[in-house]
């Protein structure tokens, strides 16, 4: 049975702190992995704004870690995702995994964060002194995420 | 049949407002039915045509087409751009 922990923060993630709830829980997990995103200071931005779909955001997080959880032995599941007002260097989102190997953990985490990338409702608006614009989606995090559909779609058959 | 329709992030800026109620006529049962529908009286509505704009219908994420049913609320997405 998976410990699946998923949700939404307002306010301050604390990478470290989460990181520490996942490790030396379980004596049978033999790897943690996570992995955490954070704001990147880059072409005038002063602030980065994460906007989402309250009630949909968190029903796509808890799917997407108990699909993890489905296709990989995990111990545990974690996705904690930041909205709101941010500025450079501050986490956005913690995603972590143990398991029994260190190859479940891993490659449960890039499904997570990949699979979170396209199928959660989240909307980044960029500040700069000039201005503020939406981001644009990258065709590279589609391909991420079909990436891990394509293998398990190929797994199931 | 009467709908809730959402505009979401980029979408809310191009169509100049985050909500409204709109009164279907008869034949419009779904959601390309419904954009064809805004484009008449709406030029920004072209917007919601784009094959990357995601629904949002009654709280889970539908494909397109979605079919529409009275008291429904859509909500048109730009794509996510989480993580």
């Amino acid at each position: 049975m998976t410990r699946i922990e998923t949700g939404i923060l307002e306010n301050a993630l604390d990478p470290a702190a989460e990181l520490a709830e996942v490790t030396g829980q379980d004596v049978s997990a033999g790897g943690v992995a996570s992995f955490t995103g954070q704001v990147r200071g880059e072409a005038g931005l002063t602030a980065l704004e994460l906007e989402h779909y309250p009630g949909v955001t968190e029903a796509a997080l808890a799917r997407i870690a108990e699909a993890a959880a489905g296709r990989w032995p995990l111990m545990q599941a974690v996705i904690r995702h930041r909205v709101g007002r941010m500025t450079p260097g501050e986490p956005i989102v913690f995603v972590a995994a143990s398991a029994a190997h260190r190859r479940e953990a891993l490659d449960a985490v890039g499904y997570m964060i990949d699979l979170l990338k396209t199928e959660a409702p989240f909307w980044k608006r960029v500040h700069t002194d000039n201005g503020s614009y939406w981001v644009e989606a990258a065709t590279g995090d589609r391909e991420a995420a079909d990436f891990w559909l394509d293998q398990m779609a190929s797994e199931d058959a | 049949m009467r709908i809730t329709v959402k505009y979401v992030a980029a979408l809310r800026d191009r169509m100049g407002r985050p909500e409204e109620t709109v009164d279907l006529p008869e034949d419009i049962s779904d959601s390309e039915a419904l954009i064809a529908h805004l484009r008449e009286t709406d030029t920004a509505a072209e917007a919601l045509a784009h094959p990357s704009v995601r629904l949002i219908r009654n709280d889970t994420i539908v494909p397109r087409p979605a079919p529409l049913s009275a008291g429904d609320t859509l909500a048109f997405c730009p794509p996510f751009t989480g993580g």
